[in-house]
């Protein structure tokens, strides 16, 4: 991108460690008449390497904005770009190409594929992103030892535990290596002691560079953050440096 | 990434063995009707085809039809033309006929000491021999002296010595035959070879008399059952035909019918009998494969609704439309192609084991297999793209938050 020697503006700098620009943007859903304006006008940015939690009340928004971010929803009006890509005018396969590489999810109900091995489950986004199925199980297996499970690669989700099944989809949200990893309420389902072991888990992947993007309604979970976005009725109420 | 996916598919339906049984159960059906049907009518035709070839297809059947009454006058049969005379003028005036042999036939009750059998005599003439390639393993065949002479001589088929003569030797002695309360006593000459079924009946059930004996002795009456007449060879077969019919409409008056035809064209019209049914059978088993792949349709828009929630998992890993559209369609095709190959293997056993019933060979050609295959497979593609697209253009975040 840039010719060895070149010496670059702080500007630019400023530019190119940034991971998400996100400017006005909104989101109306309509179910026929009735119209819901879950996210209203919210502008933010987010740096490479950044843990930042977005907490608020239940029904702000936060998941919808989880949705845009991850690029499985496209925002009603507003601009977005992720990793220098605008996404307002990305289409649907290149949307699905960002979600396989760019972007990492792990959910609050963890989303396993039931009648896949742990295995698989991490193999899933290698196998749409074309990896040969040596280089990919090669991969996962480094993952699932990686995230603790290394010797339960052959179970099935139903085998494991909560804070197992949350460590595989970790695992499988670091498969492509991507540039964001977006968690849904990750503690959700899990009890505190777990909860927070998964906790661990993401503040290691922070420290090791991976930007972290993080839905929470609990305080000692936004604590790991260093900064909290606070949502209340689909706009930003505060934006802290923790 | 084909593989995995059809190693998907297959757990899939593995995982609901009922419902995926009763799905293929329709497309099991058809195909299976269809190559039944179609391996037992080639295994009959063939067989049926080789036994008149067998006979010559030289070979013309005269036989007396039905006349219908004009008017007032009363209907009755052109059966008291067909005297022996007839034979002679058709043999004497037809150049592409090289002979006419007269039968006629009746069933009665052959007795043998203890032992009795329930069978056809035929009464005919020597040429009968010539005519169905057909001759005596043991002893003679009655001449032209018996037929002169009324001759109370028999030649046996060999099924009725199994039941009659089971331990000696038949020819030389006498037999009994009672017909319409009468018993004739006949003196065995000859014991026919084992010969299949032909086109006149099973040949090898029956026993042989001297028409006239047959004529004056058993039917009493002055006239045959029928002629076979013989063409010159094949190739004048159609000709002669021609010259018997034109002769015959000479000699028989407007209103009485007779029947005639060559064995070429009773072969036609097994054949025309036999494709007319497999048609229809076809017809119907093409039904049962809609009906299958409606069942397939079925099943598949209940396992996309099923895994609505999966769909959303893959599409938010990077899945793409095609990915999605291609995962249902290879499940609806592994569904149809299951179904096709176990209909094939039903319906081969079946038609093997009627062919061993009925003693025909058993025939399966590559090339239906192959079309009943494939054509499973359309099935599976065609009412599998429906729920297959459906499920790919699924809202990934709707499908994720599916209950
Ligand atoms: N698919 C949808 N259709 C209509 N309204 C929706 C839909 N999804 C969410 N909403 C509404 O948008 C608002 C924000 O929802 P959401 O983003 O799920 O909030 P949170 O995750 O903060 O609880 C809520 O009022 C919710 O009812
Ligand atoms: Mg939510």
């Amino acid at each position: 991108m840039f010719k060895e020697g070149q010496i670059i503006s702080q500007d630019l700098l400023w530019e190119v460690t940034k991971v998400i620009k996100v400017k006005d943007i909104s989101k109306i859903y309509e179910n026929g008449k009735i119209e819901v304006e879950a996210v209203k006008g919210v502008s933010f940015e987010i740096d490479e390497g950044e843990l930042v939690s977005i907490m608020g009340p239940s029904g702000s928004g936060k998941s919808t904005l989880m949705h845009i971010l991850g690029c499985l929803d496209k925002a009603t009006s507003g601009y977005y770009s992720l990793n220098k890509q605008d996404i307002s005018k990305a289409t649907e396969k290149e949307l699905a190409e960002i979600r396989n590489k760019d972007v990492g999810f792990v959910f609050q109900q963890f989303n396993l594929l039931g009648r896949s091995t742990v295995l698989h489950n991490v193999e899933m986004p290698l196998i749409y992103s074309g990896m040969s199925k040596k280089e990919r199980i090669e991969r996962s297996k480094d993952l699932l030892v990686k995230v603790g499970l290394g010797h339960r690669m052959d179970h099935y989700p139903n085998e494991i535990s909560g804070g197992q099944k949350q460590r595989v989809a970790v695992a499988r949200a670091l498969a492509n290596n991507p540039s964001l990893i977006l968690a849904d309420e990750p503690t959700g389902n899990l009890d505190t002691k777990t909860g927070e072991e998964i906790m661990d888990l993401l503040q290691k992947l922070n420290d090791q560079g991976h930007t972290i993007i993080l839905v929470t309604h609990e305080d000692n979970i936004a604590a790991y953050a260093e900064r909290t976005i606070k949502l209340v009725d689909g706009r930003i109420k505060e934006d802290v440096p923790a | 990434m084909i593989f995995e996916t059809i190693k998907i598919a297959f757990q899939s339906l593995y995982s609901n063995k009922l419902r995926t049984l009763l799905s293929m159960l329709g497309i099991i059906i058809g195909v299976s009707a269809v190559i039944a049907v179609v391996s037992i009518a080639s295994g009959s035709q063939a067989q049926i085809t080789s036994q008149i070839s067998d006979l010559g297809s030289n070979l013309i059947n005269i036989s007396p039809g039905v006349s219908r009454g004009w008017g007032g006058s009363i209907s009755r049969s052109s059966t008291d033309l067909f005297t022996l005379q007839l034979g002679e003028e058709i043999e004497k005036n037809s150049p592409h006929v090289k002979r006419v042999v007269p039968t006629g036939s009746a069933g009665g009750l052959f007795i043998k000491g203890n032992n009795n059998f329930r069978a056809n005599v035929v009464g005919t003439e020597e040429d009968y021999q010539a005519i169905n390639k057909y001759y005596p393993a043991q002893g003679i065949f009655f001449t032209d002296y018996d037929v002169k002479n009324s001759t109370n001589v028999i030649v046996l088929g060999s099924d009725l010595i199994a039941e009659l003569f089971p331990e000696s030797d038949p020819v030389g002695q006498n037999i009994k035959y009672n017909i319409n309360n009468r018993t004739h006593i006949f003196k065995v000459i000859g014991v026919m070879e084992n010969k299949g079924r032909g086109i006149t009946g099973n040949l090898n059930g029956q026993a042989y008399i001297p028409i006239t004996t047959f004529m004056n002795k058993i039917s009493n009456s002055n006239y045959v059952s029928n002629f076979v007449a013989q063409a010159n060879s094949s190739e004048t077969a159609n000709q002669a035909l021609d010259e018997i019919k034109y002769l015959l409409d000479n000699y028989i008056s407007e209103n009485d019918e007779y029947n005639i035809f060559s064995q070429d064209q009773l072969l036609t019209t097994i054949n025309d009998a036999t494709n007319t049914m497999k048609l229809m059978i076809i017809g119907i088993a093409a039904i049962s494969l809609l009906v299958g792949g409606i069942g397939i349709m079925n099943i598949m828009l209940v396992s996309v609704t099923e895994r609505t929630r999966e769909i959303g998992i893959r599409k938010a890993l990077g899945a793409k439309k095609k990915d999605i559209l291609f995962q249902f369609l290879i499940e609806s095709l592994t569904l149809s192609s299951v179904g096709g190959i176990i209909g094939i293997i039903v319906g081969g056993l079946a038609a093997y084991f009627i062919a061993q019933v009925g003693g025909w060979p058993f025939i399966m050609s590559i090339s239906i297999i192959a079309l009943a295959f494939s054509f499973s497979l359309v099935v599976g593609m065609f009412f599998g793209i429906y729920p297959a697209y459906r499920a790919s253009k699924l809202d990934p975040v709707d499908a994720l938050s599916y209950e």
